[in-house]
């Protein structure tokens, strides 16, 4: 490669200007080396924290080395080990849960790009992704002021309809939790997860559309036939982020909802370590318990690999 | 520091974000490869620039994320030049000792506070008063409301920076853990506390006595307890006690003031008062028990509620709280979740009250300051809690309807001995302060007489005057806002309301009913003999009359031998602290009972409700508990023969 490089007249007035270009490619990456060193690597230097007693305030090396003390005592007792399995549980439920919906922004994107009126379609577009602008503290904000027993809103029609004699705790229950909070997510994310596709959709070639139409597809046809492998790609690689980013972000979804009642069915494994860590001040401990996230990351990353493979014939790590 | 938890809880989103980005750009390259198709590469391009634009925002996101987190929270001079205009407009007008605040520097203090319930700069009237004599700000930092349990105080450890001004819960573990750090600010160091704490030697001598021989090595002093009381026997409170039932008395009446003889016998009184009272002032429905759980610790704080009117507390007076319930003053412990324990009897009552609909289906998911709203409103029926009373209103007393004192026959509330060695809710200076004499000299100031005076009435002329005999009297602005109402107070006193005005640190520095040197009477306004000698309302006349003619009810229950107090020790020792692996355990089983109890409150039937029970029981067990009870049992033995060693 280098030679001819060089050899070209352009390259010769580059170098004249001073960086070779493989330095300057360098560069441009730079900032993103830096970025993912500080923000994914480095923090693993914290995974240390779990072989000490550590207290907050004192320097790691004046508190006392205990090896593999808190690991052995996830295991060392069945009441805890369940504990850590019920959370796990709670973890993949939902993780599988936020992937079988990754779905919905597909078929959102693909509906939404079917509307022709464009008036329509833009204010539906900017509705539906504004949702992802709110925090989840507001968002709770919202369930708060929806389902609460004596101003809520459900309450009161309920309540003024005759369907219900008195209020109701909506939020304190612990029926259908793990469904609850993936539709939350789902109503929060529906319109940002969308965007990706409707970029994707709008670049799909419109000859492939005129071609089909001449043949005699219809709509359903057409969308079947030509959008949804036309977006396949980009969904792959969506899919493998939401994999991979699902078990990190669940946190304060899961935080702002969680209350006595639902405690059982919404600890996600972020969301105990939070709450063993920094509620109950022990955070060897919760270190600890959050390596586990790690495996349950790399398993959840070779199964994605293992059906874009699968799918598409390609991996993508 | 201030931005740490939040970062803590934003830190995962702005990941997730990144990641996509920098996988976004990835995509496209790997698309970049299959140039048969043009659409592809357009696609490129706009998915190149969707992963630009946001690589940007992330960018900005996280710069603007580092430059916030650099913020503590210490005095910025622009906020605080912001601040001072309105201030200092106000106090250019008011009358009170301008002098000692115009020659210093505004300084902001961080008051961190693990009591208060209000977050943010204090306001109104007490903000004034600071202002005007100190020229501080009091930036309240707390840690209820941010994030609970000890997620700010980890987070300002970790920051090595416990603020200016620093009030622990307990002088336990953190307390301890921040002196050895040395986050805390040795008083002892260039002659501080000779310097600039005279009223502290003078009025609360044996509190540092205390603070220097149990956490001081015998020579340095960190801290000073709270609720320094004279050196006399007998229940150290005024009219009313930390814990007693007060319903709303009108009702009780009204039904016919039905004899109450256990803690379960209240519940029919309380479903008849409901029934005449369904509705609030403002409409909505009432309830016997309105709930809370953000001061729950190692149990739900309501339910322990009863065991205080038993004579049972989670504290010794000594060691701190852990999964035992101690008696005030005999040599009795019970376990949190013995059977036959006043905890899990708390916790049945609750349940049955659920099932009878007393109780505040809000109760799981809101926080004190909604309960006290409720309070205000008249939503509700009954509290454990005098000092919660927002209900008795002047307007709602002479009306003849409020809230007092209807005791069960078999009730020995939990009464605090007068402590001149102070309670265990400790004032510490953080190592970091800025101009650590000018805390020593405001902390100082609060344990005067004008301090004590001042920082819960307010200043001279508003709610309180002196009257011909140099005794103190209300004003009739005083009678309308005392105790915390929220009346409307005038702009030269720094505006705004009585209540939302009050000191938000919440802690105490002598005890409110010793004896004003000032006067010779107690601090406590309700005390002074101008009070006392005021026409009672109409309300207190009926209360009165019922009770035997008791005027208060420290009084009656004194008479009746319903009170049990808890004698103060002097150890010399610290509290034991418990170790990291049975701390470890503690929290795990103080999560699980915490969270069943609330679950067996709202349990649908007997069933459902003996099956959490077991639940709870046999997770705790699992998770340590019965280590941890044999371990705080061991530590409140100690404390018995203490209190023989009085």
């Amino acid at each position: 490669m280098e030679p001819i490089v060089r050899a070209s007249g352009e390259s010769v007035v580059r170098r004249s200007r001073g960086l070779p270009e493989r330095y300057r490619l360098f560069l441009y990456a730079l900032p993103f080396i830096v970025l993912v060193f500080l923000f994914s690597y480095l923090p693993l230097y914290g995974w240390i924290y779990s072989l000490y007693n550590y207290r907050p305030g004192f320097k790691l090396s004046d508190t006392p080395f205990v090896g593999l003390q808190w690991f052995r005592s996830i295991f060392a007792n069945p009441t805890q080990t369940a504990e850590v399995g019920r959370v796990m549980k709670n973890t993949i439920a939902m993780s599988s849960l936020g992937i079988l919906t990754s779905v919905l922004p597909v078929a959102f994107a693909i509906l939404l790009s079917e509307i022709r009126a464009m008036r329509f379609k833009k204010l539906v577009q900017i509705l539906t992704t504004l949702p992802n602008f709110i925090s989840w503290v507001l968002v709770y904000a919202i369930a708060f002021a929806m389902f609460n027993v004596d101003n809520g809103l459900i309450n009161k029609i309920m309540i003024g309809l005759g369907w219900q004699d008195r209020g109701i705790n909506y939020l304190a229950t612990d029926s259908h939790t793990w469904l609850a909070m993936i539709l939350w997510g789902t109503w929060k994310g529906l319109g940002w997860g969308a965007i990706m596709y409707i970029a994707a959709i709008t670049s799909i070639d419109q000859e492939l559309y005129d071609a089909a139409k001449v043949d005699g597809a219809g709509r359903f046809r057409m969308m079947w036939n030509i959008t949804v492998p036309g977006i396949l790609p980009t969904y792959f690689v969506l899919l493998m982020l939401s994999i991979a980013n699902f078990i990190n972000n669940g946190m304060e979804q899961y935080f702002v909802f969680q209350n006595p009642i639902n405690k059982d069915h919404i600890e996600v494994l972020d969301l105990y370590v939070y709450n063993t860590g920094m509620l109950g001040t022990n955070f060897s401990f919760a270190t600890a318990v959050s390596m586990l996230k790690s495996l349950i990351s790399i398993g959840l990353l070779l199964f994605a690999n293992r059906l874009s493979k699968l799918v598409r014939g390609e991996s993508i790590i | 520091m201030k931005h740490e938890a939040y970062r803590l809880l934003e830190g995962g989103d702005r990941e997730g974000a990144r990641g996509a980005a920098a996988h976004a750009i990835h995509a496209t390259f790997k698309h970049g490869h299959n140039r048969e198709q043009t659409r592809e590469a357009n696609q490129l391009t706009k998915m190149r620039k969707t992963g630009l634009a946001s690589t940007a925002v992330l960018l900005a996101l996280s710069l603007a994320a580092c430059s916030s987190n650099k913020d503590n929270g210490n005095s910025s001079p622009s906020a605080s030049q912001a601040a001072s205009p309105s201030g200092s407009a106000a106090s250019s007008s008011a009358s009170a000792s301008p002098s000692a605040s115009q020659n210093r520097d505004e300084y902001k203090v961080d008051v961190f506070s693990m009591l208060s319930n209000f977050s943010g700069e204090q306001q109104g009237w007490f903000a004034k008063v600071v202002k005007d004599k100190f020229n501080l700000d009091l930036n309240i930092i707390s840690s209820n409301l941010e994030g609970g349990g000890d997620v700010k105080f980890s987070a300002m450890m970790s920051a090595g920076n416990l603020g200016d001004l620093v009030v622990f819960g307990d002088d336990g573990q953190k307390y301890q853990d921040a002196i050895k750090a040395g986050m805390l600010l040795d008083w002892t160091q260039d002659g501080l506390l000779d310097k600039y704490g005279q009223n502290i030697l003078k009025y609360a001598p044996k509190a540092i006595e205390k603070n220097k021989v149990n956490f001081g090595g015998g020579s340095k002093v960190y801290g000073i307890g709270f609720d320094v009381g004279d050196d006399k026997p007998g229940p150290s409170e005024a009219r009313d006690l930390t814990y007693h039932p007060n319903l709303r008395f009108d009702l009780y009446q009204k039904i016919g003031s039905p004899p109450i003889k256990t803690m379960e016998d209240y519940l029919p009184v309380l479903k008849k008062m409901q029934e005449l009272e369904p509705k609030s002032d403002s409409g909505r429905p009432t309830y016997a028990f309105s709930m809370w759980k953000d001061w729950d610790g190692n149990m739900m704080m309501n339910a322990k509620a009863w065991a205080g009117l038993n004579g049972f507390d989670e504290g010794d007076g000594f060691n701190n709280g852990g999964f035992t319930l101690i008696s005030a003053d005999k040599d009795e412990v019970q376990g949190v979740l013995d059977e036959d324990g006043y905890y899990l009897r708390g916790l049945h009552l609750y349940y049955e009250a659920n099932q009878m609909g007393l109780v505040d289906p809000d109760s799981l998911t809101q926080t004190f300051d909604d309960v006290v709203n409720k309070m205000t409103d008249g939503q509700l029926l009954f509290t454990w809690f005098p000092w919660m009373n927002t209900y008795n209103t002047p307007e709602r007393l002479a009306e003849g309807k409020g809230f007092a004192l209807v005791p069960f026959q078999e009730e020995r509330t939990f009464s605090y001995g007068y402590n001149p060695y102070g309670g265990n809710r400790i004032w510490a200076i953080g190592a970091k302060a800025k101009h650590p004499e000018r805390i020593m000299e405001f902390l100082d100031w609060l344990y005067s007489p004008e301090g004590v005076t001042v920082a819960n009435y307010g200043p001279e002329g508003l709610a309180w005057k002196k009257n011909a005999d140099g005794k103190y009297e209300l004003t009739d602005f005083g009678n309308q806002a005392l105790p915390s109402n929220p009346t409307p107070v005038p702009e030269e006193f720094g505006g705004g309301t009585w209540k939302d005005g009050q000191n938000q640190i919440n802690n105490t520095t002598l005890k409110l009913t010793d004896t004003n040197p000032d006067t010779g009477e107690p601090y406590e306004y309700d005390l002074w003999s101008s009070y006392l000698s005021k026409a009672p309302t109409k309300f207190d006349e009926s209360w009165r009359a019922a009770m035997g003619g008791a005027t208060t009810a420290k009084e009656y229950l004194e008479k009746n031998n319903m009170l049990a107090v808890n004698p103060q020790i002097f150890t010399g020792t610290a509290p034991e602290v418990i170790s990291d692996s049975l701390s470890q355990k503690q929290s795990q089983a103080a999560q699980v009972i915490k969270q069943y109890s609330w679950k067996m409150v709202f349990a649908k039937n007997d069933a459902e409700y003996d099956k959490l029970k077991n639940e709870m029981i046999a997770k705790a067990k699992g998770l340590g508990y019965d280590e941890v009870l044999a371990w705080n049992k061991e530590q409140n033995e100690k404390v018995f023969g203490y209190r023989k060693q009085k």
